[in-house]
């Protein structure tokens, strides 16, 4: 299989030296494979965005190593990050970090404006993403001006318009309620499997969890259970995570 | 308790207020300044030694403009304390706190940083008085002898005048607090775009605007057939037409660059173009304020340099740049301290006394030595001077000639009888003469022929038989004293200008500083997004500095424009108002240019600050 992220010995201690630490990771170590689906699990405050930010490179570990796609993150500097970020890496958030004083479709074209990719070309992969992920009808408007359910279909497509090699979402459905999260999931689930788009994804909810084929429980900042779906239903897998939660 | 929540909001925010105080000390100073300057009498007295019944009503203008000025500051100064508050107290209130409370600590806040930066403010000022008089009026070889920094009415007024100002701001905080919905003081920031655009009305007000300005700069071009009336329709069109342009004309610009998909998908110009939509909307009142404040600023400095050339009018009125009645050991050696150029003289015998003096000179010398006069007359309604020589003829007639003649000699009253060369010989009476010296550098060199020209005429003061009454008219005559007289009207108002000028520009460039900084805010989670998604940091200072830059150059461009036709005004008053334009312009733009990257570093610090 073809290894796209590996994650090696991570911590991360927060605050200053000789100031009152907290050591929030405690050496996790985990891969992921091209085209997998796996989600994070744990309680409040076990470092989930924490390891979620170090993976999508917006922090750094204090100690530890990162290869995405072959490339070791801590060998890259500020400039490339950035440019790794635009080219191999999308983002859901909870809370959809659109731009207001945008339109839908600007918000989408971004990433791909970043990178200087052609207007024509940014004009055909922005109609594309949109129809995979049926927003094309609310393109010209402003984010403001559209339910919280379109809102994260519209982060979704910024998030995959570039083709990143990772899909990272931390809580997308979150801010959701249960139908719009419902939509999103499936959207996700079918990228992932037609067009085998690689999605970690940070969660609490054990429904959000149960699209995913692989979660890592994470405790006191180290990796504790693993569970696979396997061959299982979505409902039996559901189960499962239920039960491992209630175990802790 | 309510107390300390909001004492520990206000120390999280340190750096934030501390640019809102100094931008209200700044304002204090500057009024304080002005008010010394235009209300202390030991000012004035220095400044202007003949009454010169505009320059109360320049004063009046300009206290006037820098009370409005002051207003629009502390205004958007309050709207940006306004801002750093709304989002705290809306959560107080949300977590159960009474609305009457939360009026009774804005109100309370407001007040008491108004109070404080009056205070210091006005502290400052007086140090500040004292310092510029001192800098500029060196810098400038202006002609002031005494100014003292403190002054206690204008301390009074200064005080008074703000702490109106911010019991207002209170009350005004107070009401906007309390009838606000705890729902849109949460979310005040992420208000939505004002997406209404209609293309045909925004046209129709583009145009509009453009034809206003261009009215109102055709009235201002053509001062001299429309006179005041080039004032009222200049001001209300180029007011309206300023605030219509910013309105329409610049989104509609925005709005086709936002079309252009090659333009608009290059990094991150479609991010900018959408800040700067979402900013003209909000910005169309200040940008107009700006760019008309601007222009006042940039008049005020361009005239008041400009006073200068008034004292060009007072040399090309005199001819000879010195006059000795009378040499004597003192005068020679005064003499050797300037340069001369070109020395004529003219001699003469004085008979007789009082009111029956008569002067007698030879024709052949009048002839032969060609005296000069410059001739006064109006070309296109302005002062104008043409040399002319003074002739037998001219004596004989008694007419312009004669007159300058007369005023050159040490005996205005006495009649001038022109003689043979025989004649003059026969007349009994003790040869004087009268030396008249062209010199070089009169400018750099005034002060030493100032002393020379005083000492020529004390020598024949001093004199026997002279009645001084009649020589001290001469002395008013002399082109040192028209000089001095001159130049220090012209320092009072270039001092005044200059002054003005640079209050105008700090107050404006802060309330533009101001009004972008409330913004930044706002703006954080925009930038720390781009930046997950990859944009590089340079991008964004790149985005930072061209959305800024955008807002400063459009009210600079529209106030320079309106300077260049505004000082048409100044035709009638000084004879070439155009006259060494870079000077005041470069100073105006540097200073300008400094706002603009100050601007451009606080709002970065307070944007990209979190960006590792
Ligand atoms: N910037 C920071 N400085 C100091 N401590 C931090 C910082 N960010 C997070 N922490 C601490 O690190 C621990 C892990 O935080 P993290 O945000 O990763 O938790 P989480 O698993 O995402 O929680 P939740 O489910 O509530 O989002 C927490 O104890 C938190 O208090
Ligand atoms: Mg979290």
């Amino acid at each position: 299989m073809n290894e796209i992220l590996k994650a090696e010995a991570i911590t991360k201690t927060y605050g200053a030296r000789g100031a009152k630490q907290y050591q929030a990771l405690k050496g996790i170590y985990f891969s992921l494979q091209k085209g997998e689906f796996v989600g994070i699990m744990g309680a409040s405050g076990s470092g989930k965005t924490t390891l979620l930010n170090i993976l999508s490179t917006l922090d750094v570990p204090t100690s530890g190593k990162v290869v995405i796609n072959q490339h070791d993150l801590s060998s890259l500097n500020k400039k490339q990050l950035a440019d790794f970020r635009g080219r191999e890496i999308g983002f859901i958030f909870q809370d959809f970090n659109l731009l207001e004083n945008l339109t839908n479709r600007e918000n989408i074209a971004l990433p791909l404006a970043l990178q200087n990719v052609k207007a024509a070309e940014i004009n055909e992969k922005v109609n594309a993403i949109a129809k995979r992920l049926g927003i094309d009808s609310i393109l010209t408007k402003y984010p403001a001006e559209i339910s919280g359910g379109q809102k994260q279909r519209v982060a979704a497509a910024r998030a995959l318009v570039h083709n990143p090699a990772i899909l990272f979402g931390d809580e997308p459905t979150g801010a959701l309620d249960s139908t719009a999260a419902t939509e999103l999931l499936t959207t996700m689930e079918k990228l992932n499997q037609e067009d085998q788009v690689t999605i970690l994804m940070v969660t609490h909810d054990p429904y959000s969890a149960s699209y995913a084929q692989r979660i890592l429980f994470i405790k006191d900042g180290k990796i504790g259970r693993e569970l696979e779906k396997g061959q299982a239903s979505r409902a039996d897998f559901y189960q499962e995570i239920i039960g491992e939660l209630g175990r802790n | 308790m309510l107390w300390k929540l909001s004492l520990t909001g206000i120390k999280s925010r340190r750096r934030d207020y501390a640019v809102l105080f100094s931008g209200l000390m700044l304002a204090a100073a500057i009024f304080y300044m002005f008010m010394t300057l235009a209300i202390n009498p030991a000012f004035l007295k220095g400044a202007l030694t003949i009454s010169f019944s505009i320059t109360k009503y320049v004063f009046i203008v300009g206290i006037i403009l820098l009370s409005i000025i002051t207003l629009v500051y502390i205004v958007y100064d309050n709207s940006f304390l306004l801002s750093m508050r709304k989002k705290d107290y809306g959560l107080y209130l949300m977590l159960g706190a009474r609305t009457s409370k939360i009026g009774e600590l804005i109100f309370a806040e407001t007040l008491l940083v108004g109070f404080l930066a009056t205070i210091l403010g006005s502290i400052l000022g007086i140090g500040l008085a004292q310092l510029v008089s001192k800098l500029l009026i060196n810098q400038l070889g202006l002609q002031i002898h005494k100014f003292v920094g403190f002054y206690l009415p204008a301390l009074l007024w200064t005080i008074v005048f703000f702490l109106a100002l911010f019991f207002l701001a209170a009350l005004w905080n107070r009401h906007k607090l309390v009838k606000s919905q705890v729902i849109d003081l949460l979310h005040e920031q992420q208000r939505p775009v004002n997406l209404r655009f209609h293309p045909v009305w925004k046209t129709i007000e583009a145009v509009l605007g453009i034809v206003l300005l261009a009215v109102g700069y055709w009235a201002m071009w053509n001062y001299k057939q429309l006179m005041t009336n080039s004032l009222w329709i200049g001001l209300i069109t180029i007011v309206a037409g300023t605030y219509f342009t910013f309105d329409s004309l610049f989104s509609i610009v925005i709005r086709l660059l936002r079309r252009n998909q090659k333009f608009a998908n290059r990094r991150l110009h479609s991010f900018t173009l959408g800040q700067l939509q979402f900013r003209l909307g909000a910005y169309t009142r200040i940008l107009s304020v700006v760019s008309l404040l601007f222009a006042l600023a940039l008049g005020a400095i361009t005239v008041g340099l400009n006073f200068h050339s008034l004292t060009d009018q007072a040399m090309e009125s005199t001819y000879y740049d010195v006059v000795i009645y009378k040499h004597s050991p003192k005068v020679d050696r005064q003499l050797k301290h300037v340069s001369v150029r070109k020395t004529q003289n003219l001699n003469y015998k004085l008979v007789g006394t009082g009111k029956w003096q008569i002067i007698y000179v030879s024709e052949p010398q009048i002839a032969k030595e060609k005296l000069k006069y410059q001739h006064f007359y109006q070309k296109d309604g302005q002062a104008a001077y043409s040399t002319r020589t003074i002739t037998p003829e001219n004596i004989r007639k008694a007419d312009e000639g004669y007159m300058q003649l007369s005023m050159l000699m040490p005996y205005p009253s006495a009649q001038i009888k022109l003689v043979s060369a025989k004649q003059y010989q026969n007349i009994k009476a003790k040869e004087q003469k009268t030396d008249f010296l062209l010199v070089n550098n009169f400018r750099q060199n005034f002060n030493q022929i100032e002393k020379l020209q005083h000492l020529a005429v004390k020598q024949i003061m001093d004199g026997p038989k002279v009645e001084s009454s009649d020589i001290t008219i001469n002395l008013n005559n002399s082109k040192s004293a028209q000089y001095r007289l001159i130049a220090s009207v012209a320092s009072g108002f270039e001092f005044m200008g200059f002054f003005l000028g640079l209050a105008f520009l700090a107050m404006l460039a802060s309330t533009l500083m101001f009004k972008v900084l409330s913004g930044a805010e706002s703006d954080k989670l925009r930038y720390q997004m781009l930046a997950k998604i990859g944009a590089q940091v340079s991008w964004l200072k790149q985005a930072v500095r061209v959305e800024i830059g955008t807002l400063f150059a459009l009210p600079a461009v529209l106030g320079i424009v309106d300077v260049l036709f505004g000082l048409q005004f100044f035709k009638s008053m000084l004879k070439n108002p155009y006259d060494r334009l870079w000077i005041p312009f470069t100073l105006f733009l540097v200073i300008y240019l400094l706002y603009y990257l100050l601007t451009v570093k606080m709002y970065e610090q307070l944007v990209l600050k979190n960006q590792h």
